[in-house]
């Protein structure tokens, strides 16, 4: 099949060589028209480094071919982290070195505690300044290996008298990690194909927009290491197929270990494994290296992944991981079997056992997966969407996959992965009987929900370096014929064909740099806590309104201060403002969210009720009427209003906030229940006043987010009053006043100065024990 | 009390009554009734054409089976129908013009705004008009949905079918260890998954579009949030057609047939690749707006 396989090989390389280093230009150029700074180390570094190595290469291989490619892969491999590396940087060069979106500020203020407090005192944390009053337990609720891995990297940086800050450990982490993702991709796909697919694979993964959404400097969350950890294992596992060795094993479980200590995903490899034992003993590829690996895996990743406190005793209980362990009750039962087939000497009948045993077996694992996967995954899924439990429903990642999505996600590569796929089924051996599972098991996740699009991305890498890599290896090869003379008359498609093959798929290849760089630089790359909006010239404008009331509400408001907010920003408010909230982004607790929501979509005074049962100080609400930005608190107001009325269906109905025709509207025809809620008021408060410059001359109050003039221009608070209001009023605080005096009664006081003469005794006594209770009874209630 | 016992009895035999016009008069719209009536105003006749009843239908068919054979069931609250083809009067004499529309019919008292159920806020699951139901007459019914034994049936037919062929084959189950079957198999699933088959399937959405003011039928959606399944398929076929072109090239290079086919196939599979790459990206540009490249 492969007439010249060292030069096929070698000839990839070049040609992975040249798509590194030109996916590290292009980063490069992108920038350098951004950002004059950030070329510096984009542009000139990686082609120079890509000539420097080729030529050292090309002078060495004459001698030692051995020596030379290990070189090149080695510097090839390096490109692509860079590359990787680099292109994750559009947000830091563009706006500063800062945490992006929302889950990373809590796992930056995790990492904080972390380090200023130390790890037992971390694993203890109860914050009390979450979900006021009923407080979050950290350390127990969360998984703690990526605040383990920026704070293990801050004291070794430290320990070495290199002084960073750790929220620069915390942005560049995700990127540094990718190069890592990057080296355990090349090693899994060069066991499973070889080592030029491995090479084409790792600069896949570098620059794929799949992988770099949830990984760019700054987005300091689990995905970013948890894809390296979920690699690296992966590589682990397989290689202890291969050689049943218990070294390689153990190693395996410590990479499931950290995996599992990083990320809820961790799911997805304790049932992909059994999978894969499972189906090589159905194709009856068991074998004694199977045992080995799969025994120790499963044992020691047990008492592993049970020692991470969220996690606990979920292994042994939760229906997830049962797949797992009736697997090795098989394996056991089929290893045990073999062994009494080679004792016992009636064979036919021992077969025949051995099938009516496998497929009982069989049945009952399969019913186990059954149940796992349509318990957890469909119904969770496709039913939630369908019924709208408004807080699942509510999370954009968890929605169904367009065809959209996946093409912008994967572009090229998710056309031909499929044909890496074939060919790896069409020479299967025991370690690409693993890869097509994993490949289809992780298409059908990304297909229900986008956000597994993640899981996804590597494995298309993998296979689409397969493909391309075969493809490469027939056309590049033999272009020179000087190596086998005696095939000659057979071989040869014309060196015509081939080069113009091959220059077409270098096309591609370009055309999926370029798209990469593109979607990572537009689509990816923007922090959401800083915005910018550009003019028709180009220029640039930056609304740091965000940051801008935080740090208000951090300046200007007593330490303890309650604040009300949406839960969108509950951890950046813990993180940026370091004030208590009510609700935030870990969802827990329904019926408090719900409450919240309940307050927001009330009018003023029954909100006030709610606000002072909660002891709220301030409400910070996010308003993007003046600039057009569409993911305002008035935009998502909807949800808000359908998760109160699943809690309070008396109080709450959603109909009441749409017109008669069914129409969500905030102008003169919006239903009057809208227009007097809370978050109505408090978005619009003096905005009627407001003249919104704009081209042609619109009316004051006028909403360019909706394109409409408010309905309700003349608001006035009774138990509210307006705090602060950023620049661009894209964040505005409001301040809960305190209960005002009493009011003065609208009937005249009794006079209990007794003008009658005739009352009896008792009478004045009465009054005045009834007038104390009731101060008695104020007192008692508001104190 | 006559009427009550006739409502029990029609109600014991169908969950959900038919009604035409003379009905809904004497049961409905007169005045001495002491139970509230829940109708469906809809037009189930083929030549109607009207999708949304059918779906409808079956949702209140579910909703009346729950109500029908609950040990709450009481003679106070029953459901009904009246089809437009069987009873227009009664359309006409309540001024509507359009179906589905579910009314509630108090039992004391006239209807008001709120006793009709908005069907485009709040859809036509039956979940949410037992809630309607709940909401207006104080009868709560739990939704019991009849199990679905498609699925099961369908599975368990598939593995008879299976074991059957594997019986009657059973001296040479040399064709389970085809390769070319599994591979086949595994990339249609790739290829129905990454076509968004799954979006198809939770979200519903139409085949195609038709313009209703030019006649003009489109196959791809404007936007990139949704689509329609006929891009679905067109889809599925172009990745489907650069999966071929690429395991063309690879097999034109390696297997032992005359040259000029080899050629024939190469040349082809790399036509595959091109031509349906770029198709499938210049519909991606059609529905990415702001998507720069070619």
């Amino acid at each position: 099949m492969k007439s010249s396989p060292n030069k096929g090989v070698l000839l990839q390389y070049w040609l992975s060589g040249a798509l590194g280093g030109w996916g590290g230009t292009s980063d490069g150029k992108h920038k350098a028209s951004t950002n004059a700074g950030g070329s510096v180390h984009g542009n000139s570094r990686p082609g120079a480094a890509g000539g420097g190595g080729g030529k050292v290469g090309l002078s060495g291989g004459l001698t030692q071919p051995a020596g030379w490619q290990s070189l090149l892969s080695f510097s090839i491999l390096f490109l692509a982290c860079l590359a990787g590396f680099s292109s994750r940087l559009f947000a830091v060069i563009r706006f500063e070195s800062i945490i992006h979106e929302f889950d990373p500020w809590f796992n930056y203020r995790s990492t904080h505690h972390l380090t200023t407090n130390g790890f037992y005192e971390f694993l203890n944390w109860f914050d009390e300044r979450a979900w006021y009053p009923l407080g979050r337990i950290v350390g127990g609720t969360v998984y703690p290996g990526l605040m383990v891995t920026a704070g293990l990297i801050h004291y070794v940086l430290n320990l070495l008298h290199i002084t960073v800050h750790i929220r620069d450990v915390c942005v560049f982490l995700a990127p540094v990690f990718s190069g890592l993702t990057a080296i355990s991709t090349f090693l899994l796909t060069r066991e499973l194909w070889n080592q030029g697919a491995g090479l084409l694979a790792a600069c896949f993964i570098a620059i794929v927009p799949g992988y770099i959404s949830r990984s760019v400097a700054g987005s300091f969350d689990n995905e970013g290491i948890a894809i390296f950890a979920l690699q690296f294992t992966y590589y682990l596992w397989v290689k202890s197929v291969k050689t049943g060795s218990v070294f390689w094993t153990i190693g395996c479980c410590l990479s499931y270990f950290y995996m599992v200590s990083a990320w809820g995903g961790y799911v997805f490899i304790i049932n992909l494994i059994p999978l894969h034992v499972f189906v090589l003993l159905l194709m009856q590829r068991y074998s004694r290296r199977v045992y080995i690996a799969y025994s120790t895996f499963y044992i020691v990743g047990l008492v592993l992944s049970m020692q991470i406190p969220f996690v606990g005793f979920q292994p042994i209980r939760t229906s997830e991981h049962m797949a797992a362990a009736g697997v090795f009750a098989l394996l056991q039962a089929y290893a045990f079997l073999q062994y009494l087939k080679d004792r016992l000497t009636r064979q036919e009948f021992q077969t025949l056992f051995f099938l009516g045993v496998s497929l009982a077996a069989g049945m009952v694992f399969l019913t186990v997966i059954y149940l796992t996967y349509t318990g957890l995954y469909v119904r969770l899924l496709t039913c939630y969407a369908k019924i709208h439990i408004p807080i699942i429903a509510s999370v954009s990642e968890h929605q169904p996959t367009t065809w959209v999505s996946f093409f912008f996600d994967l572009h090229i590569l998710v056309c031909t992965f499929p044909a890496g796929l074939w060919f790896c089924i069409k020479n299967i051996n025991d370690e690409r009987v693993f890869v097509a599972l994993y490949a289809i098991s992780a298409v059908y996740f990304a297909g229900v929900m986008v956000r597994l699009m993640l899981t996804l991305t590597p494995v298309v890498c993998m296979l689409s370096a397969v493909a391309f890599s075969s493809v490469f290896e027939h056309y590049m090869g033999d272009d020179t014929k000087r190596e086998k003379p005696p095939e000659k008359a057979e071989e040869g498609l014309g060196p015509n064909i081939k080069s113009i093959v091959t220059m077409l798929m270098l096309m591609l290849l370009m055309m999926f740099a370029v798209h990469c760089t593109w979607v990572t630089s537009n689509a990816y790359s923007s922090p959401s806590v800083v915005l910018a909006s550009y003019n028709h010239d180009g220029t640039r404008n930056i609304l740091d309104d965000f940051r801008e009331a935080y740090y208000w509400l951090r300046q200007n408001t007593d330490e303890h201060a309650r604040v009300m907010s949406w839960w969108d920003y509950g951890y950046q408010i813990a993180g940026m403002a370091n004030r208590t909230t009510l609700v935030d982004n870990n969802t827990w607790n329904n019926s408090h969210i719900a409450l919240v929501g309940k307050a927001m979509s009330s009018n003023e005074s029954a909100a006030y009720q709610i606000m002072r049962s909660l002891d709220v100080d301030y409400v910070l609400i996010i308003f993007g009427g003046v600039i057009g930005y569409s993911g305002d608190d008035i935009n998502k107001f909807l949800w808000m209003v359908r998760i109160a009325e699943g809690e309070h269906p008396k109080d709450i109905r959603e109909s009441d906030y749409f017109t008669p025709q069914g129409e969500f509207r905030v102008d003169k025809a919006g239903s009057p229940t809208l227009l007097n809620c809370l978050m109505y008021k408090m978005s619009y408060y003096r905005f009627g006043e407001m003249q919104v410059r704009r081209g042609a001359l619109t009316p004051p109050g006028f909403d360019r987010t909706r394109n409409a003039e408010i309905g309700n221009k003349d608001i006035k608070f009774k138990h509210l009053e307006e705090a602060f209001t950023s620049e661009h009023w894209l964040v505005r605080i409001y301040k809960v006043k305190k209960l005002d005096n009493r009011e003065p009664l609208d009937h005249k006081l009794r006079s209990v100065v007794p003008k009658q003469k005739y009352t009896s005794k008792k009478v004045p006594l009465m009054l005045g024990g009834e007038f104390a209770l009731q101060v008695w009874r104020d007192s008692f209630r508001f104190s | 009390l006559l009427k009550v016992t006739q409502m029990m009895e029609w109600a014991s035999k169908r969950s959900v009554i038919r009604m035409n016009g003379d009905k809904f008069r004497r049961f409905v719209k007169a005045p001495p009734r002491n139970y509230s009536v829940l109708i469906m105003f809809t037009a189930l006749q083929p030549q109607r054409q009207c999708g949304v009843c059918r779906q409808a239908d079956e949702e209140f068919q579910v909703l009346a089976n729950s109500w029908r054979y609950s040990s709450a069931f009481t003679n106070k609250v029953f459901f009904a129908s009246v089809d437009f083809d069987e009873g227009s009067d009664v359309f006409q004499m309540l001024n509507m013009n359009s179906a589905p529309t579910f009314l509630h019919f108090p039992s004391k008292g006239k209807p008001r705004k709120s006793d009709t159920y908005e069907l485009q806020v709040r859809g036509f699951a039956a979940e949410q008009l037992a809630r309607w139901v709940a909401d207006r007459t104080d009868v709560q019914i739990r939704i019991i949905r009849p199990p679905n034994y498609a699925g099961p049936l369908l599975l368990g037919f598939l593995l008879a079918a299976i074991g059957g062929l594997a019986y009657l084959r059973r001296h040479n189950l040399e064709f389970l260890f085809n390769k070319s079957v599994w591979a086949f198999s595994a990339l249609c699933f790739v290829l129905i998954m990454t076509s968004g088959q799954m979006w198809n399937h939770i979200r519903g959405p139409p085949y195609a579009h038709k313009n209703p003011s030019t006649g003009q039928v489109s196959y791809i959606h404007g936007s990139s949030q949704a689509q329609f399944v006929a891009e679905t398929h067109i889809v599925l076929l172009f990745n489907a057609a650069v999966t071929m072109g690429m395991v063309l090239l690879c097999e034109a290079a390696t297997s032992d047939m005359d040259i000029g086919k080899r050629k024939i196939m190469c040349v082809a599979g790399i036509g595959l690749v091109m031509l349906f790459f770029s198709w499938l990206l210049s519909i991606f540009r059609a529905k990415y707006h702001g998507y720069p490249y070619r």
